[in-house]
Formats: C-alpha cells, sequence, structure tokens
C-alpha cells in the first residue's frame, strides 16, 4: 500500500530519521562547498561501467551499471513500417499542389514512430513513475530537432527514420532495471538509453526513391542511426559537435545555495527543488541545446519533522525555552531552528532555476563532460 | 461472439468525421484557420467558480474563453467542424479524510490526483482507462499542489483531487496533418488549468496552503506562412495551439505570486531561437519561463477573486 | 572531470576453497599466513570423512554416523549422511557439524548491540528494521522513560509514543532476548543507548555476524579475510570487543563517535559526551541533575551545531568502511581505523604529485574511488595482514 502511494509521486520517500535529514541538509547547504555524504564534489558523477552492443538480436544495445550495483540494459529493435499517409497530404497530392511542399509526415517523420517501454522491478507498467520517466526521455528524443538542412538528421530522429514517402522505420526503444532503484533510476535510463542509441545500426537501403524499400543484407555496412564522425572520409571531417547526438536528461537538486548534480538517494530526500534537464548537441552552433525541463517532486516534502528540544515534551524542564531561536532560512525563506528538520515547502525560485540550468549548459560544463564521455565509450 | 446479427454495427474502433477533399481544398486557405487576435501578453478570459458540487468538500469549474474564430464560428457557421477548442473542466476534492487502516503512518497530508479527460473531451474519443498522458498530468498535478498546501498540519489524513476534462485544448488546428507538430501542447494548457481548477478547490475545502497556486502557459512560435521557412520565433502567452502554425517551445509553470516561487515547471521544445526585444539579454527558456509565470499571475487574479466571492456568497446565505 | 565511465571488468573467478579465510575447513599445512593456535586441531578434524571447504546445497557432507546435524543441514530418514542445505563452509563444533553461508543475513543474539530504524509504532512497542529477517520490537517498557529516576509507565506515556521514537528515528540498542521464530527483543536502559542524532548513516551489505565470521575473530585470526578482492561474502561488521568507539580525527575534526551495529548499521556522528550533551542542552544545570539530563536529551531530534571539518571527516570515515566493504574486508575497529590512516596517507601521496592548480584539485578530491581505494586497501592489509 505505501509502496504503491510513494509512486505516484514520482519519488520514493526513504526512511531518514530528522536528524539525519537535518545533517545532511546543513551539509549539502553549507555555502560554497557543501559536503556530500561520499566526498564527491557537486558536479561529479558516481564512476560507471558502459559497454555496447551486448545483444545480438537488436539494432543497438548498451548496458551501464552504477557502483552501487543497480543496472539497466536497452536494447533498440527497428521495424519498417508503412506510413499512413494523412488526409492533408492526399489532398494536396490530388490537386497537383505537391511536389515541394511533401505532406509533413512523409518528410519529418512523427513521434509515435519512437516506441519506449521501461520496465522497473517492482512497478507496474502502468504506475506513475514508469509512465512518467518514459515520457520525459521519450519526450526530449523525439523532441530533438536539427535544423541543420544539408545532413541526413533533418528534422532529428523522427526524420531519420523516414524511408521514403510511404515507408519509415519504426522504432522500439526497451529500457530494462535489472533491480529495484536505489535512487530515483533517471540518470541511469537516460544515460543507457543514449548510448544504446548511439550503437544502434540500421541496414543499408538499396532502393532508391519511392520504391518499396530492400536493403543490404551485410551487416557489415549497415549505418549508424545517429552518423559517427566517420575516420575515413576527409570531406566531412567536420568538427565533432556538428553531429546530432541523441539527448541526455540530468537530475540536478538544489540544496541551499548550491547545486549538485547526479545525487544520491540521502541526497534527493533533502532537496529543495529536483529537475529534470534534457540537453543535447547543437548540430548549428556546436554548443549544448535545452530540450526540456521537468520539476520532480521533491520527496524532502513528505518526510517526518523534527521537534526542536523546546518543544519537545519528553525534555520538558530540561531546557530553557528561549534557547532556540528561529532563523530565517535565506533559501526558502522559512524560519527554521539550526538543527531541527522542517519538511520543504513551497517551490523554486526561478533564479536558482536559470542558475541549474546554467550549470548543466554552460561550456565546458556538466553536460558536456557527459556527452563527451559517453561519446568516448567504444561502439564496436 | 455475441454479435448482434440483425443489425449492421459499426466499426468497433472509434471514428472520425468524413473529411472531403473539396471541404480541404477550401479548408486549407489561410482565412479558415483560425488566427490569434490578441495581442502576444494577453490572456484569454477565465470563468471560474467553486462550490458547485455539494457532495465534495471542495470543487471548482474553469472555462476558458473561446477564441474569436470559434465565437465567429459559432455565430456564422461555415463548416460542421469547430475551428478550435476552448478548455472546460471540472474538479473535486475529498479530504481531509482517515487513511484507510492498512495504510502506513503518515505525518502528512498524503495527497492524490486523478486527471481524466471525458471520452468526448477531445476530438479522437478517449477511452475509460486513463491513458499514459492522463497519468502523466495526474503527476505533474501532484507536483504543483504538494508544494503549495501546508501538509503537515493534516497528519494521518489523505485528499483525493479529481480533475474531469469536458473539453480539451486541440494539440494543433484540426486541418493540419495530424503530425505536423505531434508534441502534446494542449496537454500544456490542460495542465495549466487543471492547478488553477485545483487550487481553487483546495481553498474552497478549506486546506491550509502557503498561497494560491496558478498555472500559466507561454510559448514561442513562429507565425508568418511564409512557404517552408518559418518566421521569426517570438514569445507568446496563454497561447493556443489551434490559433499557430508551429509551436518551437512551451512551458507551463504552477507559480505562487506571494513567494515568487515555482512549484511546477514543465517546458519542452527548442526555445534557444527566440527572438526577443532588443537589449533583453535573458536567454530563450529563461523568457519563456517569465513569460509562463507572467501569464500565471493573471490566472492568480481570477483564482482570488473566484476564492473570495465564493467566500462572501457563503457570509451572505448564513 | 565530473564523469568516469569505466569498460566492464570480468573479474577471475578463481576457486578459493584452497585460501578460504575460514580456516575450520583447511588443510593448515597449506595455509601459511594461518597462525598456528588452532591448526593442530582442524587438520585432525580435516582428515577424517568429512567433505571440506566449501558445499552446495544437496551436497553430502558427510555419511559418517558420529556427527550430529547442526544449521545448514538436514538428514534423510533411514540415511545416516548429512547433506548441506546452504552453501556455505563447513564447521564443527565438537561433534555438530553445520554449514555456514558465506553471505547471511543478521541473525540476532543476546546481548548484540545493534543500531536500527524504526518502522512502525504501535500502541505499546515499536517494531524496528535491524536487517535481520523479522522486524525486532522495543517495547514501551524497554526504554528508559525520561525523568531520570526509573519510573512505572503509565497510559500517558503510551499516548505520547510518538515523541520518544517515531517512524524512521534511529535508534542504537542491545538485543534483550531473542524469541522462538528468531526475532528479537531490544531495549534501550542504559544512557549509552537512544535516539541517534549529529551524524550520518551507514548501512553495509554482506554483513557478518554470522556464526562463521565470529568465530573467527573471537579466535583471532581474520587474516584470510583481509586479502582484498578475496570475495565479498566475508566483508561486514563482525562481533567484536569493542563496537563503539570514538576517534580523534585529523584536519581539525575533532572527536567522532562509530558506532558499529553487529547488524551491519553503522553510525558516525560527532562525539558528545555526556557532559557537553547536557550543558548544550541548558546552561545551568546542579551536578545532581545531570543524570537527568543526559536522559532527557537521548530523546532529542535536534542536531548540535558541526563544523564542516567535522562534517568532512565523518564522511571520510564513512568512505573508508565503504571501501572496506567493496574490498571485501570485515569491519571492526582495528581495520576502520587503519582505513582512516591510510585514507590520510593516500591523500598526501596523491597531493604532491598534483600538478593541477588549487581550484581543480580540490574539487572532489574526498571522494574515494577507482585508485585511491584500492591503495587504501592495500595499506589496510599491509597493516594487519
Amino acid at each position: 500500500m505505501s509502496n504503491q502511494r510513494q509512486a505516484s509521486s514520482a519519488s520514493q520517500v526513504p526512511h531518514l530519521s530528522p536528524a539525519e535529514l537535518s545533517y545532511l541538509y546543513t551539509s549539502l547547504s553549507l555555502p560554497k562547498t557543501p559536503i556530500r555524504p561520499d566526498g564527491r564534489s557537486p558536479t561529479q558523477f558516481r564512476p560507471l561501467t558502459a559497454e555496447t552492443n551486448i545483444l545480438p538480436g537488436t539494432n543497438g544495445s548498451a548496458r551501464i551499471g552504477f557502483a552501487d550495483g543497480t543496472q539497466a540494459i536497452v536494447g533498440v529493435k527497428a521495424e519498417v513500417e508503412k506510413t499512413i499517409l494523412s488526409n492533408e497530404t492526399l489532398a494536396r497530392n490530388d490537386g497537383g499542389v505537391g511536389g515541394e511542399q511533401e505532406g509533413s509526415a512523409a518528410v519529418g517523420g512523427h513521434g509515435s514512430w519512437v516506441q519506449m517501454s521501461i520496465e522497473i522491478p517492482g512497478f507496474r507498467d502502468d504506475d506513475a513513475l514508469p509512465v512518467f520517466l518514459s515520457e520525459m526521455m521519450r519526450e526530449s528524443l523525439v523532441g530533438a530537432v536539427g535544423t541543420d538542412e544539408t545532413s541526413d538528421m533533418t528534422g532529428g530522429l523522427k526524420g531519420r527514420l523516414v524511408i521514403n514517402k510511404r515507408w519509415h522505420w519504426r522504432l522500439y526503444i526497451d529500457v530494462l532495471l535489472l533491480s529495484q532503484p536505489l535512487a530515483y533510476p533517471l540518470p541511469l535510463l537516460s544515460l543507457t538509453t543514449h548510448l544504446a542509441l548511439l550503437s544502434t545500426k540500421l541496414p543499408k537501403l538499396k532502393s532508391q526513391g519511392e520504391e518499396d524499400p530492400f536493403f543490404d543484407d551485410d551487416w557489415a555496412v549497415a549505418e549508424y542511426l545517429y552518423p559517427r564522425p566517420s575516420l575515413s572520409s576527409g570531406a566531412k571531417s567536420s568538427a565533432r559537435s556538428s553531429f546530432v547526438r541523441p539527448p541526455v536528461t540530468l537530475l540536478v537538486i538544489s540544496v541551499g545555495e548550491n547545486i549538485i548534480f547526479d545525487p544520491n538517494r540521502e541526497e534527493i530526500a533533502v532537496a529543495d527543488a529536483v529537475l529534470a534537464i534534457s540537453i543535447t548537441r547543437d548540430s548549428e552552433a556546436g554548443n549544448l541545446k535545452l530540450l526540456s525541463i521537468r520539476t520532480v517532486d521533491p520527496p524532502s516534502r513528505l518526510t517526518q519533522p523534527g521537534v526542536p528540544n523546546s518543544e519537545n515534551v519528553s525534555m520538558l524542564g530540561a531546557v530553557a525555552p528561549t534557547e532556540d531561536v528561529a532563523v530565517l532560512n535565506p533559501a526558502t525563506g522559512e524560519e527554521e531552528v539550526p538543527g531541527v528538520w522542517r519538511p520543504r515547502r513551497g517551490g523554486v525560485k526561478r533564479s536558482v532555476i536559470a542558475e541549474m540550468v546554467k550549470t548543466a549548459l554552460k561550456k565546458g560544463g556538466v553536460g558536456e563532460e557527459v556527452l563527451e564521455g559517453l561519446e568516448g565509450v567504444e561502439v564496436s | 461472439m455475441m454479435a448482434d446479427r440483425r443489425r449492421i454495427n459499426g466499426p468497433p474502433g472509434g471514428t472520425r468525421p468524413a473529411v472531403f477533399a473539396s471541404n480541404l481544398q477550401s479548408g486549407t486557405s489561410a482565412t479558415d484557420r483560425a488566427q490569434r487576435q490578441r495581442q502576444p501578453s494577453e490572456l484569454r478570459k477565465i470563468f471560474l467558480k467553486t462550490g458547485l458540487i455539494p457532495t465534495a468538500s471542495g470543487s471548482s469549474y474553469l472555462e476558458f474563453e473561446p477564441s474569436a474564430s470559434l465565437a465567429a464560428a459559432r455565430a456564422n457557421p461555415k463548416s460542421l467542424i469547430p475551428p478550435s477548442s476552448a478548455l472546460k473542466l471540472a474538479c473535486t476534492v475529498h479530504g481531509p479524510k482517515p487513511l484507510p487502516r492498512s495504510a502506513a503512518f503518515s505525518p502528512n497530508l498524503v495527497l492524490t490526483t486523478h486527471v481524466k479527460y471525458a471520452p468526448f473531451a477531445a476530438r479522437q474519443r478517449k477511452g475509460h482507462i486513463r491513458d499514459s498522458s492522463e497519468r502523466d498530468l495526474g503527476v505533474h498535478l501532484e507536483t504543483a499542489l504538494r508544494g503549495a498546501i501546508i501538509a503537515e498540519r493534516w497528519p494521518k489524513s489523505g485528499l483525493d483531487i479529481t480533475i474531469t476534462i469536458l473539453e480539451a485544448e486541440d494539440d494543433r488546428w484540426w486541418g493540419s496533418a495530424p503530425d505536423s507538430h505531434d508534441a502534446s501542447w494542449g496537454m500544456m494548457n490542460v495542465l495549466a488549468g487543471c492547478i488553477t481548477a485545483a487550487s481553487a478547490a483546495i481553498a474552497d475545502a478549506h486546506i491550509d496552503c502557503l498561497d494560491l497556486v496558478a498555472g500559466g502557459v507561454a510559448a514561442i512560435v513562429s507565425d508568418e506562412p511564409s512557404g517552408t521557412s518559418t518566421g521569426v520565433p517570438k514569445l507568446m502567452l496563454d497561447t493556443d495551439p489551434a490559433e499557430h502554425r508551429s509551436i518551437l517551445s512551451a512551458c507551463v509553470v504552477a507559480y505562487m505570486p506571494a513567494r515568487d516561487e515555482i512549484t511546477e515547471l514543465w517546458l519542452k521544445g527548442d526555445s534557444s531561437k527566440a527572438s526577443l526585444e532588443d537589449g533583453d539579454t535573458r536567454t530563450g527558456h529563461e523568457a519563456l519561463i517569465d513569460g509562463a509565470v507572467d501569464a500565471a499571475r493573471g490566472a492568480h487574479t481570477v483564482l482570488a477573486e473566484a476564492v473570495r466571492e465564493s467566500l462572501l456568497r457563503t457570509v451572505g446565505q448564513a | 572531470m565530473g564523469i568516469i565511465i569505466l569498460p566492464p571488468v570480468v573479474e577471475d573467478i578463481v576457486p578459493r576453497h584452497e585460501e578460504s579465510d575460514d580456516s575450520m575447513s583447511v588443510d593448515s599445512d597449506e595455509d601459511v599466513e594461518m597462525s598456528g593456535v588452532r591448526s593442530p586441531k582442524r587438520a585432525r578434524i580435516g582428515n577424517e570423512t568429512v567433505s571440506t571447504g566449501v558445499v552446495t546445497p544437496g551436497e553430502v557432507v558427510t555419511d559418517d554416523p558420529q556427527w550430529m546435524r547442526g544449521h545448514g543441514t538436514y538428514v534423510t530418514p533411514l540415511s545416516t549422511s548429512i547433506i548441506a542445505t546452504v552453501a556455505g563452509t563447513v564447521q564443527k563444533t565438537n561433534k555438530l557439524l553445520s554449514v555456514h553461508p558465506l553471505r547471511a543475513r543478521y541473525t540476532p543474539e543476546i546481548g548484540d548491540l545493534v543500531v536500527g530504524r524504526i518502522v512502525e509504532v504501535q500502541s505499546k512497542r515499536w517494531k524496528v528494521d535491524v536487517a535481520a529477517p523479522l522486524l525486532a520490537q522495543l517495547p514501551l517498557s524497554a526504554i528508559n522513560l525520561p525523568g531520570g529516576i526509573l519510573r512505572r509507565r503509565t497510559s500517558s506515556d503510551e499516548l505520547q509514543i510518538r515523541t520518544f521514537f517515531s517512524e524512521g528515528d534511529l535508534v542504537v540498542a542491545e538485543v534483550q532476548s531473542v524469541h522462538q521464530d528468531g526475532s528479537a527483543s531490544l531495549h534501550t536502559r542504559s544512557l549509552k543507548y537512544g535516539k541517534l542524532r549529529n551524524g550520518v548513516f551507514l548501512a553495509v551489505t554482506g554483513t557478518g555476524g554470522s556464526g562463521a565470521s565470529s568465530s573467527t575473530t573471537k579466535g583471532g585470526v581474520g587474516a584470510g579475510a583481509l586479502r582484498p578482492g578475496a570475495g565479498s561474502g566475508m566483508g561486514g561488521v563482525v562481533r567484536s570487543r569493542r563496537q563503539v568507539w570514538t576517534v580523534n580525527t585529523h584536519n581539525g575534526g575533532g572527536d567522532v563517535d562509530v558506532i558499529l551495529g553487529v547488524n551491519g548499521y553503522i553510525w558516525i556522528s560527532k562525539h558528545a559526551d555526556g557532559a557537553a550533551a547536557a550543558s548544550s542542552a541548558t546552561e545551568n544545570v546542579s551536578i545532581t541533575r545531570m543524570e537527568e539530563m543526559v536522559s532527557t536529551s537521548i530523546y532529542s531530534s535536534q542536531n548540535d551545531v558541526i563544523a564542516p571539518q567535522t562534517r568532512r571527516e565523518i564522511a571520510r570515515l564513512a568512505q573508508c568502511i565503504q571501501v572496506l566493504v567493496q574490498g571485501g574486508v570485515r569491519v571492526d575497529e582495528e581495520t576502520v581505523m587503519d582505513a582512516y590512516e591510510a585514507s590520510l596517507q593516500v591523500d598526501l601521496e596523491v597531493g604532491d604529485d598534483d600538478d593541477e592548480d588549487e581550484e581543480t584539485r580540490h574539487e572532489g578530491r574526498e571522494y574515494l574511488e577507482g585508485a585511491k581505494s584500492r591503495r587504501i586497501l592495500e595499506l589496510v592489509v599491509k597493516r594487519v595482514g
């Protein structure tokens, strides 16, 4: 019952005592130099192990394991499917206006061609958490529209799936978490999906134009879904950043005035605000661009409050009543007794959101490091 | 199968009204397409009333003003298909009530939210079972409200919030190819309406909250129908997706003006191309969030007035 | 660098029964590191018709009728053979034959010092998670009621039971009795026990506390378990003489208390001696009321003011324990202190050959991962072994 209820809040509430929460919050909100329980710096990620192409039956796959033992496997499968032309396209073709102005679906692709399912042990597939996670990841995936007219990736992933006006690829992305999540599983799932998509190959098309498609059966000449920086062709040796890349979703929390990346379960439990920020490389400008932001309900709102000594019934008479002076927490604007945990309430200031996004996007910032790190994983 | 053999049954799935090519030919002309008549920062009027459902501890009903083109089409129908739709939704709040015996102890008020489209709410019929977009909306709404209510005032209690959407906002103009931009922009407007209505219903149920939390939407749209190339992207508040050719990015916030805080933020799409006024140094997403907050401020004035009105009404009866 | 992505490591699986740390089942002639105290006896037993080393479920341990079956074994009717029911090492106590699983959940024993988390509050008792298969119970009658003197519990105490301990609270307690079904009953009737605050909690996996590892420590032979990578089975907290001690930390951290619950739950906090705790609670208190003061502050959930230096050293200690557990090293006072010293030494080593500018070197320098953790393990093993 309690599991069901917590699942609906899209974040599990770990059982932590008010004293632990207060200790953790104060450590993490120390100005400029937060002390994380595992000693990491605010922007440091936990080390992880990654490998790709582990499933021979898929078009692309990846596995990522965190040091705490949680692992995710993603398999990508592609199928050829007939495009159902919309009324408008038909109408335009009948009127003979067509030609340049083709139906947008045939050119731009359709978001529903990418199907995503997330399986988390202990959750039903219609529970709020898997639904919320898959919507969040699918949204940034199909929303990543490249505007670079010259490359294959016009229209982003959706555009890449178009074979011709009548045929397209349908992509199934199946995400499997191997154990019950110890922390909010979003970063793990997103990074694994990113790697799996990077390693995804589609067979080479041999038919041309509007023919019914047929493919080269030589797997060696298959093409990457997301074109890789090719070593041989010097003509296309533009900067690595000019290639469209699948998005990654980062989990960012704010505690006091500090902004912390890749939080673990305990850190999320005391966060003032939790944001899921999806980013990708901008194929034109070469820097990062924002795809989506979603707030995640911080579990700190559901925690047990601590009792100040002055109000503690079991300590009555032992403490001078005037001793505890409530001070104003600058981050939340609430009055608090130092050392006593209060569940967070209220929302997040706009300046904090802007700061969080900036840290993720800025040049040489966390987002670039993550994307570069993932790029470095050998795709065999 | 227990099919009825004596009559001809309709197809088991949903059907869409027949659209004829000749009808479309004229329909695609720019004149019939819904056009935004409002200024970029002008909001639609909101009708909001609380306490309409006597059996619930709190309730509210919210309706957006129909767009100018819809009003015109109703007055002078050219086509059977309305050019756009206007949001209508009802919200009920049950509680605070004791948690079931089997539930674990909770020091805080336990909030559950349900968002359900009525089967007839959208152009395409919705099933009775909640689909993933409805569950997604429920999670967003819960996040938005949990930050506003003071949960520790009601330990060991539960609060159920149910929203029925009677008429949903379109994701795009009905005549556009259904795929031209398949992102569900209408859902964001629906969410903003849900937040405002739920906030009114919570106030009607006399649950302590920090502030009335209001929802607002802003979007970056490029409207000029100049062939394939899209026009200059502009920031608009309270967008009706049916009125715009291309929405690049949109954002919905749940905002508490008294504390200047956002309890829920959902932004998607590419906001980097927005052309802001000269001298505006904000980045696209910041401008978008600020725009949504401005829209929420507007909704908040209506919200506060509606709550005050219902209070005065009960005082008047007493 | 903010993120480290490593290729997967294929662990070499070497059959390790030859150098198994469970000395009971090993032929002592081959085990060089074994201290000679108990070896002759072991060799004698090992010579008999009992299968040694690691057994798997269903494997016949012995068919010699002289043995009695113990935990982890069963006998079929009409047969004298003793068959293992768990995978683990064979252990003999006189004529009793038992198999101890390499990795087991905590089984409470009377007198164990445990750290537990309250998961449920009932009308006259709390249910406590102590990492055992069953929840332990802490009756209202088994705690020191506020007011100092031992007094009868009243109905008003029952009504305000949540003011003593509430859901999520951590307690340090002692196992008072073990019931028929294996569940424990706890008590906190000592000033040492009570609610925990001012620190961090750590749950260690692969918890010891099962007979196998405790016997190794009691015998004073733990060297085998210290081989890094020797297997995670033996990592974890073991029953030892001192489960609670105070560390005088470096870098201006002051005194830090470490509580190693036998059940694998660990609490590391700022040191609070009785007098200081009392005086922090109130200024003017007579010495006669001191006892009373201390006993009341055990129900506080308000943290004292803790300096950032202390917090850093607490985090460092917590990581050292994690490193030990990941390396499969048992956790007790000796190893924790060694790991702590080693981590300081490693910090100096790293600090010397690091040419990066102050800013980046400072970033995450407290994070003990990969190379650092291996170095710490090496040092610990060298010292202990």
